[in-house]
């Protein structure tokens, strides 16, 4: 039940590339995985963005952002402003950009304690 | 005699708007007023995408590539799709290759530009229904966009029609439990389904109704004599929030214009 409600999750991300987005800006067709400790948390319109620093498995760290949804939708996905702050440690899925920047279009993040906040249907 | 059958019909012609406001307001019609989220965000008309693969565990990797809803045309213009006049069809091409290279040009949502009718029907972030006798307003938090519909007879004048609108002018009367609703007005730069082209001529005419408690259909026929070569339906269904999401929030896309962080 559980990997449904996962499945859902993944499978309603399509729609953010129709909200604010030119589809040619991520490549859908690809899911990355990151863990990494997040330096700015944005509760902004029309979209949210995280930024996050990443082990660049060389010694180094790499900067990422990633751009959610609206603070709206996630609202009623179960997210709040205060769901994420700056210092913590989470995963989190993207489309990357196809440009290849360091940038990508948000899944799902899992919070140290296994929490999951996705980006679920509104209320229905 | 004369001066009272003058006063008689001036007081009768000062009330009888009220009175027929009243009666309006006596009839018995569905209430649609609420919040909804789409059951259906694309319509009839797209197919939902594939089940996607379970994510990947770990620090850093990537899963498998996971099938996704493309809707900038890449895969050419599907068999459901409106029948467009050879002119139109010329204009979606050109539309078509915009897209697919990421320009806004002809992609409304990124320039926090409305979707108009019917696409801004999408209510892909919900939409809130005010209902009264005489008219309904119905509010799209997806830029903020908004839409009346008059149920008082009124008629787009001409002044309303040499001013066309993203959400266009709409009117509606009841059919039973159904409301049917008439737009006209529409901009001739607006899109219809996903993004095919239409002409000044462009109008819609909607079905909207319950079909289960809570669960609003609308029934779009989309018609253009210039780019359409036969009228366009399409269906979307609403489910009725409850709270908590019984209330819709500020979106001011604006404020992300010109800033891609």
């Amino acid at each position: 039940m559980r990997i449904w409600s996962l499945v859902i999750a993944v499978l309603l991300t399509a729609l953010p590339a129709l909200a604010h987005h030119s589809n040619a800006a991520f490549d859908g067709d690809k899911v990355v995985v990151l863990k990494g400790t997040i330096t700015q948390w944005k509760w902004s319109n029309p979209h949210v963005w995280i930024f996050l620093s990443v082990d660049d498995d060389k010694g180094g760290k790499e900067e990422w952002a990633i751009e959610g949804r609206t603070p709206g939708q996630l609202l009623r996905s179960g997210w709040a402003k205060s769901s994420l702050k700056p210092g913590d440690v989470i995963t989190i899925d993207f489309s990357p950009a196809r440009d290849g920047t360091k940038t990508g279009l948000l899944t799902r993040v899992t919070l140290a304690d296994g929490t999951v906040l996705g980006q679920g249907p509104a209320a229905q | 005699m004369t001066k009272t059958i003058a006063l008689l019909s001036a007081a009768l012609i000062c009330v009888l708007p009220a009175l027929a406001a009243s009666l309006r307001a006596q009839e018995k019609h569905p209430d649609f007023t609420g919040v909804y989220f789409p059951i259906n965000p694309f319509g009839n008309v797209r197919p939902t995408p594939a089940t996607p693969p379970a994510p990947a565990a770990g620090n850093r990797g990537t899963t498998p590539p996971r099938p996704v809803l493309v809707l900038d045309g890449r895969e050419g213009r599907p068999d459901n799709a409106p029948k467009l006049t050879p002119e139109y069809l010329a204009k979606w091409e050109v539309i078509r290759k915009s897209r697919m290279a990421g320009s806004p040009e002809y992609d409304p949502n990124v320039r926090c530009v409305s979707g108009g009718m019917p696409n801004m029907m999408s209510m892909t972030y919900g939409m809130e229904v005010q209902q009264t006798a005489d008219r309904i307003t119905i509010y799209g938090e997806l830029n903020d966009v908004y839409r009346r519909i008059y149920l008082d007879g009124r008629k787009a004048s001409a002044k309303v029609l040499d001013d066309p609108t993203f959400a266009g002018y709409s009117t509606g009367h009841w059919e039973g439990d159904t409301l049917v609703v008439d737009t006209v007005a529409i901009r001739e730069d607006g899109l219809f389904d996903t993004f095919s082209p239409h002409s000044d001529q462009f109008t819609v005419r909607e079905r909207i109704r319950f079909v289960s408690p809570g669960v609003l259909e609308d029934q779009f026929t989309n018609m253009d004599p210039k780019a359409l070569v036969e009228p366009f339906h399409s269906v979307r269904t609403y489910r009725k929030a409850a709270p908590p999401n019984d209330q819709l929030r500020e979106f001011s896309c604006a404020e992300g214009l010109g800033s891609t962080k």
